[in-house]
């Protein structure tokens, strides 16, 4: 119930207009209740063939449905607006929240949860909200509206019709239950089969290498058959629900024209009430129904807004104090002092009392064997995470007494997998500056080497990349997202290993154009590549979370086996030429 | 229905009605079940048209007349209709969807052996994308046109002609007076679903944008965190927030107008049939009986009409769909083997190429163009290797390496000359048995989603468990697949994104180790993995090479020191052949290359 509250508050900017479209849908459903109760008085004044009466009752009836064909309108458009405000609102919410929170939080989360959190919960609550309530106190007065005419025109017959309501009711409660999550099953096997059908297309270089065709065909007949399966299980719900809710309210009516006929011929109903009964039990069925799917609608929006509840109220727990000020001027100063970090409880320290100091406008190399927690320790200058103990500062601020976004638009971030937006090559690198002009972009496309391979696409700045695009090498990807962290000018740039998919040739030009950035500014560079690590001026080396040697590449080499044995220092197995055939469609 | 389906060129063109039978084809297998189909629409659509005649009829015959055994036979008889009509119903909306997933399961079937079949050129020319889409999205559509449409088509018709007829013998003046009503709805429908079929698309499409934005977002959240772009992202999300709730504005004035319209004209339709009818019950020529029965029957008539006109458009995208899958049904598979191709049995591979020359243009491309000779991929390729021999290929990017490789697998048939296997042309093999012994290795190894064991033994899905793990031992895989949580047993994730890129290598190899081809085509990986990884993936190499014939697109120089012979290529030609020293001491091409990547 705490949820149900909380979900109704959605609608609390939008009570007038909700209350506003309740009434008009209140009245419309009068009208509609009205006529059957007039075509009754029609039926009695045709059976008595009092002819006078028959065209004013007639001019009634379309009098009402006039007013009906208003109201409906009215009610229609006002509840459609708040049906899509709040939808919005919701989005708004969540998305705004989710972009609050901090990184650690999606390291636990897998994407496709929380995308069914943003949609697919979120449908659910806003169906409900947003149509759900209003059917439902729309249906309800409906039948309670027939119910009492029906009543004063004789209420054990009135009794005796509404016998199956509840049956009907229940059923359609159920049916709402157990169909639309057997219809969410069904689009589950079709993203799995989806799935299958491309892994198949992009691997075909494969499949037919090993000429698993045949394996392959049986995997996806797998697929096909479990969505099979699937399928057929949601229709038997459908088949077997539907046609019982269409049925059971005729046992109604077959009881009123049995009952009600009888009492027609013995003299105690007339003709016009009896026919006013049928025409009600005519028209209930649809709002019998309907009450029945807005209690299922109401289960569903409530055990959705339990778990969407859950994410609004994960606190992000990183954010800038109010009224932070910005990252100080500086040069970029970097210093830890006894950090530690552990992601979670039950993991072991990722850092362990790590001490460091980096005077600006240092070049820091970073080696170390995977899992030391090279790549853990730049995240801490960007904040992406904070440390469990020990504070973090850059040109003598800590970090947890800034502000956030000046922080991070000081600092620039290149990782190992150099992911990129489904836009234009042009956006992606301007992606940190968005007011950055074509020559800026252009000028930190050459610096990382990406203006050559660039002009060669279809569309050059202009081609679009990612899953909707041009799908890029893992090279030129790389290159992309150097020129980005270039263009952003940042006082702090860090290169996880972002040059690992590169050749040696490719490297060597990048590595002028890096020189030249790295000038005026701090730099950490992870890498393994002897002709990476020596940018740096001076190098740490990792260890289980430690510090283990801290000095310049000849020291190191000279006296730490462990540094010799993770640094590459031998050309024979670098890779010097890279096929890199740009994917165009031919 | 299969014969259909292999046949499909017969009614290649634009010709919708061979191709809607052809749909209809696909239904053969299923004949009796689709004959009882059609028996429960017949009857559900019969029998939801009793009721209101019924009503009349207790009416008439049971109450005015006072006659309590006739109105006591009336409603028995509504009984048992009604209880016939849901069974009926049940019948037919069961029916209708097993036989629409069946038979798309038949065709999505054949859509994908077909893309199989295709040569790897159809894949280079075509996105990934449409071609999911063929065997998705557009089945999906079709499946509305075959369940939906047909029965839709079909009941409603069914149930409109009965409520006709049966209005026409109740009272054929009141019927007439009654149809008025017609045209004006169907006016009102068919309007209404041209305007709506847009604007709901429109509302698809907005909602399938703040979906992917979501999605990217999501997935990118740590480069959106690093450069503090969230202001960014919410304002986009503002924008594609509020341009969806524009796009579903615009639906629901649609719905607001033609709703309540119709119930307005439902409204007019029972005034006319009181009035009109109600004089003539005064004039005695009908009962009141049949003017309750008109009324009843209003509604009857209002819906299948709504729903024939909401058909127009399941048909338009439905037969949009049967379009592009018969675009891709009538695609002719490029390379087939000879009728009279042989299996190679166990070959001892050894590879020549004979003058082989091969564009990825179509011959009309290559003459249209002005410098024909940029245009070969390849050119005079002429080159022996005996079996067991190691050729490293080198040379730029666009070179040709690739290009030779994949002419070696038969991805391609080359434009002129033949290459040859054991001194038999590959066209006179047949295609899988002969790739079964050629391992290729691609460039970082792609994956598939499952287990480790199931990647290593992709090429021989009976492998048992221990010749799996042999091969990975052999490739020095042991050590980090013992340190995952699952061991063999370990998902890799979608193209083994789980693991490092120098691991997927060493999964790659245990996979080609397990198949043991006699010829190997590896595309050397290009990207630089740490020192211990390297060592491992070296002595793995050397496993790999030992004893077989072995093309390599080589990318550092210790597997270019690796090979018996070097071959170097430059715009498609071999410009050189030999042992690392002796093209060092030719002092050429090779040379001057060598000396760019030491210094």
């Amino acid at each position: 119930m705490p949820t149900f509250r909380r979900l109704l508050g959605f609608l609390r900017p939008h009570r007038r207009a909700l209350w506003g479209s309740l009434l008009f849908a209140w009245a419309a459903m009068g009208m509609t209740v009205l006529i059957p109760w007039l075509v009754g008085k029609a039926t009695n004044a045709i059976e008595q063939g009092v002819k006078a009466d028959i065209l004013p009752l007639v001019g009634l009836i379309l009098g009402a449905a006039v007013l009906r064909l208003g109201l409906t309108m009215v009610r229609r458009v006002v509840a459609g607006k708040v049906s899509l405000a709040v939808e919005f609102d919701l989005r708004q919410q969540i998305y705004s929240h989710l972009m609050r929170l901090e990184l650690g939080f999606f390291d636990t989360q897998q994407t496709g949860q929380l995308m069914s959190r943003a949609t697919v919960d979120l449908g659910a609550i806003r169906f409900f909200l947003g149509y759900g309530l209003i059917f439902f106190s729309q249906s309800l007065l409906t039948v309670l509206l027939a119910g009492t005419v029906m009543f004063f025109i004789n209420p054990w017959l009135t009794v005796v019709a509404l016998l199956p309501a509840p049956l009907v009711v229940l059923t359609a409660v159920r049916y709402s239950r157990q169909s639309r999550p057997a219809m969410q099953e069904v689009q589950q096997r079709i993203a799995e089969l989806t799935a299958e059908a491309e892994e198949n297309v992009t691997g075909i270089r494969v499949v037919k290498a090993f000429g698993q065709e045949d394996f392959q065909l049986l995997r996806f007949q797998g697929a096909v058959s479990r969505l099979f399966d699937q399928s057929i299980k949601s229709t038997r719900i459908q088949a077997f629900f539907s046609p019982l809710i269409g049925a059971l309210p005729q046992i109604g009516t077959a009881l009123i024209l049995l009952l009600g006929g009888h009492a027609v011929i013995n003299g105690s109903m007339n003709i016009g009430q009896f026919t006013s009964f049928y025409f009600y039990m005519i028209m209930l069925a649809s709002p019998l129904r309907m009450v029945g799917m807005a209690l299922g609608m109401a289960q569903r929006a409530v055990a959705a807004g339990n778990r969407y509840f859950e994410i609004l109220d994960r606190d992000p727990e990183i954010f800038s104090p109010e009224n932070a000020p910005p990252l100080p001027s500086g040069g970029g100063a970097v210093s830890m002092k006894s950090v530690s970090l552990r992601y979670s409880a039950d993991t072991p320290e990722a850092l362990s009392n790590i001490d460091l100091e980096v005077a600006p406008g240092t070049r820091l190399g970073i080696v170390g064997a995977s899992g030391s927690g090279k790549t853990s320790l730049v995240a801490l200058i960007a904040r992406l995470y904070d440390p469990t103990d020990g504070s973090v500062s850059i040109d003598g601020a800590d970090l947890r007494s800034i502000d956030v976004t000046s922080l991070r638009r000081h600092t620039a971030y290149v990782s190992e997998d150099s992911f990129l937006f489904g836009d234009t090559v042009a956006s992606n690198i301007a992606y940190a500056r968005g007011e950055a002009t074509d020559e800026e972009v252009h000028r930190a496309a050459e610096l990382a080497q990406a203006g050559e391979f660039i002009a060669e696409l279809p569309d050059g700045y202009d081609t679009v990349v990612g899953e909707r695009g041009l799908t890029l090498s893992g090279g030129q990807r790389q290159r992309v997202a150097i020129a980005r962290a270039l263009l952003a000018d940042p006082r702090i740039l860090i290169l996880d290993d972002a040059t690992s998919s590169l050749d040696a040739t490719t490297e060597q030009a990048i590595r002028a154009g890096l020189a030249e950035v790295m000038k005026d500014r701090t730099t950490f560079v992870i890498g393994h590549r002897l002709s990476t690590i020596s940018l740096a001026d001076e190098i740490i080396l990792m260890e289980a979370g430690r510090i283990a040697d801290r000095g310049t590449h000849s020291e190191l080499l000279a006296r730490s086996a462990l540094y010799g044995s993770l640094i590459t220092d031998d050309r024979e197995v670098e890779p010097v030429f890279i096929d890199e055939e740009v994917e165009v469609m031919r | 229905m299969s014969r259909n389906l292999k046949n499909p060129k017969r009614y290649r063109g634009e010709d919708r009605l061979r191709k809607v039978r052809w749909v209809l084809g696909l239904l053969r297998p299923y004949r009796k079940r689709v004959v009882v189909m059609f028996f429960a629409v017949v009857l559900a659509s019969a029998t939801s048209l009793a009721p209101p005649y019924l009503a009349g009829r207790a009416i008439d015959s049971g109450i005015l007349a006072g006659d309590e055994q006739a109105l006591v036979m009336t409603v028995i008889a509504f009984v048992i209709l009604t209880a016939a009509y849901a069974a009926t119903r049940y019948l037919q909306t069961y029916l209708v969807g097993w036989i629409g997933v069946r038979v798309l399961q038949d065709l999505r079937e054949e859509v994908f052996k077909h893309i199989q079949k295709m040569s790897i050129g159809f894949f280079t020319r075509n996105r990934p994308g449409a071609l999911i889409s063929r065997m998705t999205n557009d089945i999906e559509a079709l499946n509305q046109l075959i369940s939906d449409g047909i029965v839709t088509l079909f009941s409603n018709i069914l149930t409109l002609f009965g409520v006709v007829a049966i209005l026409l013998l109740l009272d054929w003046h009141l019927a007439l007076i009654t149809f008025c009503v017609l045209p004006l709805l169907l006016v009102t429908s068919l309007v209404f679903r041209r305007y709506s079929a847009g604007a709901f698309k429109e509302t698809r499409e907005r909602i399938s944008a703040i979906t992917s934005h979501l999605q990217e977002t999501l997935s990118g959240v740590r480069v959106v965190r690093s450069f503090g772009q969230e202001d960014r992202h919410i304002n986009r999300m503002t924008e594609l927030n509020t341009l969806n709730r524009q796009a579903n504005m615009k639906t629901v004035y649609l719905n607001a107008t033609y709703f309540p319209a119709t119930e307005l004209m439902t409204a007019i339709g029972t005034g006319a049939i009181l009035l009109y009818g109600g004089y003539q019950v005064i004039y005695g020529n009908i009962q009141v009986g049949v003017v309750v029965s008109f009324i009843g029957y209003l509604q009857l008539f209002f819906d299948p009409i709504q729903q024939l006109a909401q058909l127009y458009a399941t048909y338009q995208q439905g037969m949009a769909a049967l379009d592009k899958i018969f675009g891709l049904l009538d695609t002719d598979v490029e390379i087939v083997d000879a009728p009279d191709a042989v299996d190679p049995g166990q070959i001892e591979g050894a590879l020549s190429f004979d003058a082989v020359s091969f564009s990825y243009a179509t011959e009309d491309e290559r003459m249209d163009s002005v410098d024909q000779s940029a245009r070969w991929a390849v050119k005079d390729i002429d080159l022996v290797i005996p079996a067991g021999e190691t050729v490293a290929l080198v040379g730029s990017t666009g070179a040709g390496k690739s290009t030779l490789a994949k002419l070696v697998t038969r991805f391609y048939d080359p434009q002129r000359g033949a290459i040859l296997i054991d001194g038999k042309p590959l066209a006179h093999y047949e295609q899988r048995p002969l790739r079964r012994q050629m391992g290729i290795v691609p460039q970082e190894g792609f994956l598939f989603s499952g287990t480790i064991a199931e990647n290593i033994s992709f090429g021989r899905p009976d492998a048992m468990i221990d010749e799996v793990a042999a091969a990975a031992d052999a490739v020095g895989a042991t050590g980090f697949i013992e340190r995952l949580p699952e061991g063999l047993e370990t998902q890799v994730g979608e193209r083994g994104v789980q693991l490092s890129s120098g691991q997927r290598q060493l999964v790659a190899f245990a996979r080609i180790i397990l198949t043991g081809p006699r010829i190997l085509i590896l595309d050397e990986a290009t990207s630089s993995v740490d020192m211990q990884t390297e060592r491992t993936i070296e002595i793995a190499l050397d496993r790999l090479l030992a004893d077989r014939t072995a093309i390599v697109i080589a990318h550092r120089l210790s597997t270019i020191r690796r090979a018996d012979r070097i071959v170097v290529l430059d715009h498609g030609e071999i410009v050189e052949t030999g042992s690392h020293d002796e093209l060092i001491a030719a002092d050429a091409y090779y040379a001057r290359l060598y000396n760019a990547w030491t210094h």
